[in-house]
């Protein structure tokens, strides 16, 4: 028996974390008399900030290591998983972490009756109804939190690693046992409170699964695309470039059509046009060209490209005109301008209550944090306040 | 200091309102959020136009950009070796100029660009931008300057800036800073040996505004081979949270440690003056505690860099390009 | 070897080295790009290149590069644009740009190099040797050896026409031996540029031309969803090469008269009645064939096959041909240290070649000529007696000597 332990994370700000996880779960799984071993899918290297990766645990009972290599380790991702982690709960609008493999569902790789384990605030079915239908039952669990966020160099300790150790002890004691998971992290660094931590959310976590049965969830919308054969695409590694194209307006700048890469971010802006006083820094600034400008002068966002840096709520020199929100609060990608063009007061309406009243400011360097401040939000013809640069 | 333009005919972009509207490197490319080499592929060649053809050095600005058989390129790209930012200019420029000549193709004006990185260029690539920069052809070098390996997981370079943590300089038990080499100044560099190149500046994409997108369009306009040297800053690489890539570029430039210049015909020309004295001068600290790289660093370190900027700008006979003190003395 | 030849092929004849005759062809072949870099012996034919450019004989861009990486770069990315170009090197430059290369081939660029064989460093010597040009033979270039002044201004020509053509679209190294070729003067006849013109037509790359008018991205990155399918095109390349390569020198044929007779990749020397025979690349074939008809004047029934076709290499036509004799001897002008049974890299190609075939002839190996040193008559009639015994002993283990070493 094999068990197949996937863990999604975005590149970098979780690639620690992820790689932490999956070298414990081989180690506490070894003090069970198991075997095992972990490694990360090889084509996501090299990680860009925000791109969703994989990395994996396999463990057997019963199989030699040599086996269990022979039939993991020879593959560069896997082809069912036990439990899914996702670090990052925005990832189950789905993953594509690079061109030609599509907009993947995140539970794509559930087996029946299989776990996904997600870290999130969010109820179980706000997350099921952004996640592809499967054909048969699986369950959701979910491990109360925000995705953890660290950079290269500056690890958050936020016990994330061992609140998810303790979670997969509550969906498979056979994978992990608590006491396994307790043994190994008190004897590795003799700190009760990540002990503690990893019990509470395997009490926590218990309570928090939840079936999805094959109604639920959505009819996936995104085609996965097929690799041509060796014959079917041109000689001497030659790619036509983008069809020059540009027009003013919504998605009239030519752009990739092979790798629309929205699914690296877990916010995104919302515009107040009416704010807007078109000085083209977002446009001019966004690293990803999801700006296209309008008949009107104003900027369009093209969201099935934007990243979700928020360099451009940034570089916004109007208060309240460019906020990042959560990716989850969104159903679709369409073109704000032309929703806004087409109900000013209702786009207002919309944007305000998407925008809700916190807004959260990361700190510069990644992962020490950040400040939430309460917004003064901008009634309809209201006038906005000189924004104050961030960045303390 | 001169910090007027240099009388140059050249198509200036003389506001953002005059900025092609037109991309040329579109959407659809894995660098990382909040890249800012990412702006610098998408504002050269926004100053260039569509009559340019690239090619791109081995690097993030490869291997992110054509994610696996796919490309965000308008304009004609191809991939060249990690050191042949110079000599894949050369190649192309001599064969559309040989083509030209014998009247194969239309006689046109078609740019000539490639990009490399700071490794690529400012180590590996050295001799061949050399050796471009003495031929005759039209083209231009940008050196786009992360100052790591980024896209090997940040190795360090000559140009990674001193006490940084990569991941071929981490910090240890004993030491604490692996990384002892001071940043080379390439494009100060190649413009003191190579006199007959026009045009040699440094810049950074988003500070001040317009200004790489001009100085692109001088190296284009000015004729011969010339270079830029561009600083970005990257998100992975630095840790430091997306959303502010623009500000941590301005905040090297104003800090004096990226010096920004252009050196054209010979004279060196100041687009931002970081002397002590003028007013937009700050510590180097507030640059340096804004980057995970750095969180290691202890006042002593601080204070080290801090002196070998002040002495680049303050005691330097070309302050920020060469540096050289005293006059002529010849020796008994 | 020449038959009546159509007039007015001709416009010349000229004493010209190896090197000198290569430059010929470049003129001939109106090449646009070259760039040069100094290194013993191929230099000579940069030196004669400048010479006719500056005589106003030819009109390219001429580039002195600042190491042989930039060098391969220059004519690597000329040929993107649409340029024929053309380079060369030798030994350690050869391997100084060894990166570029490789590129050149999986780009897929159709540049020709002159590879003026040359010992590779330490300890730094000047002499032939193939190791150099044969360290590309796995990396998808087409690679060919001549032995002759004349040859090699043809092979020119012809190198073009085939690394150029649609179907193969693959960089061509023309290798010769150092000194024995390189530099030694022969009487050679220059072809008229009309008739080269009815030879060889001018390059265009076609939907792949890097240029404004043709907007494409040359080698984005991949991952392993890619490589093993890009890997096949650039087999089935090579395999398609193979008839290109028929065809050109059937196309050179008719314009300059019957100078090459089938199967062309290589060429036989009274093998008729042979029933040994040795095979090598190069001017090994001047005193191989040499001891050939001395041989044959004592009554020995020994023949000789020069090899000229390297890569793609003539599996076919080279197994129908050797399985006909009872011994092959292959002849080395390199090393291949550790390899099976020690033997140099030809022998391993003409072993596996004759693999299938059941009855096949007996295979020994002779590494010579190592560095520079000369091959003689007399050692070539000693590789004859050491096949003719194997052929006697009726032997199939790789048996290798090395011919001209002290001892
Ligand atoms: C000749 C060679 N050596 C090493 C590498 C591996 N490599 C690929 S990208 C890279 C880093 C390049 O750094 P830089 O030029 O600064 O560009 P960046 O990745 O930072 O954008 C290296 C070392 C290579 N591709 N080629
Ligand atoms: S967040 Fe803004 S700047 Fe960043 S990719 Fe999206 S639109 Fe562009
Ligand atoms: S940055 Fe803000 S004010 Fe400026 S154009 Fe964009 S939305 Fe409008
Ligand atoms: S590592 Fe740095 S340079 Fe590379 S894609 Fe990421 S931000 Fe850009
Ligand atoms: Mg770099």
């Amino acid at each position: 028996m094999i068990k197949r332990v996937e863990i999604n994370y975005r590149g970098i700000f979780q690639k620690t974390l992820a790689k932490r996880i999956g070298g414990d779960i081989v180690m506490i799984a070894a003090r069970m008399g198991q075997v095992g071993f972990s490694n990360g899918r090889y084509s996501d290297a090299p990680e860009r900030n925000g791109i969703p990766c994989k990395y994996f645990a396999f463990v057997s009972p019963d199989l030699s290591e040599e086996e269990l290599e022979a039939e993991c380790g020879a593959k560069l991702d896997i082809d069912e998983a036990n439990i899914s982690v996702v670090l990052d709960d925005t990832m189950v609008k789905g993953v594509e972490p690079w061109a030609w493999h599509g907009v993947r569902p995140i539970n794509e790789k559930v087996v029946p009756y299989g776990y996904m384990l997600v870290v999130s605030r969010r109820r179980p079915e706000d997350l099921v109804r952004f996640m592809a239908r499967k054909p048969y039952p699986y369950y959701l669990a979910i491990l109360e939190g925000d995705a953890s966020f660290a950079g290269l160099w500056v690890y958050r300790d936020d016990l994330t690693h061992e609140r998810v150790l303790g979670a997969l002890a509550a969906l498979d004691p056979q994978l992990l046992s608590i006491e396994a998971v307790k043994g190994y992290l008190w004897d590795k660094t003799h700190e009760e409170h990540r002990v503690e931590a990893a019990q509470k959310a395997y009490e926590s976590v218990r309570h928090n699964v939840h079936e999805v049965t094959p109604l639920q969830g959505i009819d996936w919308p995104y085609e996965i695309p097929k690799l041509p054969k060796w014959h079917e695409f041109s000689e001497g590694v030659v790619v036509k470039a983008v069809p020059r194209e540009f027009h003013l307006g919504p998605k009239g700048q030519s752009r990739n059509q092979l790798f629309k890469r929205g699914t690296t971010k877990s916010q995104r802006p919302v515009v107040r046009f009416d704010l807007c006083t078109k000085c083209t820094l977002c446009w001019l600034e966004c690293p990803d060209q999801c700006f296209d400008p309008t008949p009107d002068g104003y900027y369009d966002v093209d969201y099935e490209y934007c990243v979700g840096c928020g360099k451009c709520a940034e570089v916004c020199p109007v208060q309240e005109c460019i906020v990042m929100v959560d990716e989850l609060a969104f159903e679709d990608n369409r073109s704000p301008w032309e929703h806004w063009k087409r109900d000013p007061e209702g786009y207002i309406r919309w944007a305000e209550e998407k925008k809700g009243t916190h807004r959260v400011l990361p700190n510069v360097v990644t992962g020490t944090g950040q400040r939430v401040v309460e917004a003064e939000p901008v009634p309809v013809g209201g006038k906005p306040k000189p924004a104050a640069r961030a960045g303390a | 200091m001169a910090t007027a333009d240099k009388v140059l005919v050249y198509d200036r972009i003389k506001g953002v309102k005059q900025i092609p509207l037109e991309e040329f490197y579109t959407s659809g490319h894995r660098t990382c959020q909040g890249c800012e080499s990412a702006t610098v592929m998408r504002q050269f060649i926004k100053a260039a136009g569509p009559r340019t053809v690239v090619a791109g050095s081995t690097g993030c600005m490869y291997v992110a950009n054509t994610s696996y058989m796919t490309t965000p390129w308008i304009v004609p790209w191809m991939h060249t070796q990690l050191g042949a930012g110079g000599s894949s200019a050369v190649g192309m420029a001599a064969g559309l100029r040989a083509l030209m000549r014998k009247n194969r193709i239309p006689q046109e004006k078609i740019n000539v660009i490639s990009f490399c990185g700071d490794l690529g260029g400012g180590d590996m690539g050295l001799s061949g931008i050399s050796g471009a920069l003495q031929t005759d052809y039209d083209l231009l070098i940008i050196m786009y300057d992360n100052e790591s390996a980024a896209n090997t997981d940040i190795q360090a370079t000559g140009l990674t800036t001193w006490g940084a943590q990569t991941t071929f300089s981490p910090v240890g038990k004993v030491e604490r800073i692996m990384h002892r080499r001071w940043k080379k100044n390439v494009a100060a560099m190649l413009a003191v040996g190579h006199p007959n190149c026009r045009y040699v500046a440094t810049a950074c994409a988003t500070f001040p505004p317009l200004d790489f997108l001009n100085k692109v369009r001088k190296a284009l306009s000015i004729g011969g081979p010339t270079f830029i040297h561009t600083y970005d800053p990257c998100p992975k690489g630095w840790d430091f949270h997306p959303r502010y890539s623009h500000e941590l570029g301005e905040l090297g430039v104003r800090s004096g440690l990226l010096p920004l210049y252009e050196i054209i015909d010979g004279e060196v020309v100041y687009t931002y003056d970081a002397r002590k004295t003028a007013k937009g001068r700050i510590p180097v600290r507030e640059y340096l505690t804004r980057q995970g790289r750095f969180a290691h660093l202890t006042e002593e370190d601080i204070a080290h860099i801090q002196r070998m900027v002040d002495q680049m700008w303050d005691e330097w006979e070309v302050p920020g390009v060469a540096p050289f003190r005293g006059t002529l003395k010849v020796s008994a | 070897m020449a038959v009546a030849q159509p007039v007015g092929v001709y416009e010349r004849e000229d004493l010209l080295t190896g090197c000198q005759a290569v430059a010929e062809g470049i003129r001939l072949a109106n090449v646009d790009v070259i760039a040069a870099y100094p290194i013993r012996p191929y230099t000579e034919v940069m030196d004669a290149i400048s010479k006719i450019i500056a005589d106003g004989k030819l009109v390219a861009e001429y580039i002195v590069a600042d190491s042989e990486h930039s060098q391969f770069e220059i004519v690597k990315h000329a040929a993107s644009v649409g340029a024929r170009a053309f380079a060369g090197s030798s030994g350690t430059g050869w391997m100084y740009g060894f990166e570029a290369l490789v590129v050149t081939a999986t780009d897929r660029l159709p540049v020709l190099f002159l590879v003026g064989n040359r010992a590779l460093d330490d300890p730094g010597a000047f002499g032939v040797e193939h190791n150099d040009a044969l360290a590309i033979r796995d990396m998808g270039w087409l690679l060919c050896w001549v032995a002759t002044a004349q040859e090699a201004l043809e092979h020119v020509l012809l190198g073009y026409r085939i690394a150029e053509d649609k179907h193969v679209r693959m960089p061509m190294a023309l290798a010769m031996d150092g000194a024995f070729l390189t530099h030694s003067q022969h009487i050679v006849r220059i072809p008229s540029q009309e008739a080269v013109n009815r030879f060889l037509p001018p390059f265009d790359l076609g939907e792949r031309r890097l240029h404004p008018d043709n907007p494409v991205s040359i080698a984005p990155q991949v991952n392993e969803d890619w490589v093993m399918e890009i890997r096949r095109q650039n087999w089935e390349a090579a395999r398609r090469a193979r008839r290109v390569i028929a065809t050109a020198y059937e196309e050179f044929n008719q314009v300059f008269g019957q100078r090459y007779r089938p199967p062309y990749y290589f060429e036989e020397f009274l093998t008729d009645d042979a029933e040994v025979v040795l095979i090598g690349m190069g001017t090994v074939a001047m005193p191989a064939r040499t001891a050939v008809r001395r041989l044959r004047e004592q009554g020995h029934r020994v023949g000789y096959v020069n090899l000229r076709w390297f890569r793609p290499f003539p599996t076919e036509e080279l197994r129908e041909s050797l399985r006909r004799f009872r011994a092959v001897g292959v002849i080395d002008r390199d090393f291949a240290h550790g390899a099976p049974d020690d033997g140099g890299v030809l022998l391993h190609e003409v072993r596996s070649c004759l693999y299938p075939v059941r009855e096949r002839p007996a295979v020994v190996n002779f590494i010579t000529g190592l560095g520079g040193r000369d091959v003689s008559i007399q050692d070539a009639i000693r590789m004859f007696e050491i096949t003719q015994e194997a052929a006697r002993e009726d032997r199939l283990d790789g048996f290798v000597t090395w011919v001209g070493v002290r001892e």
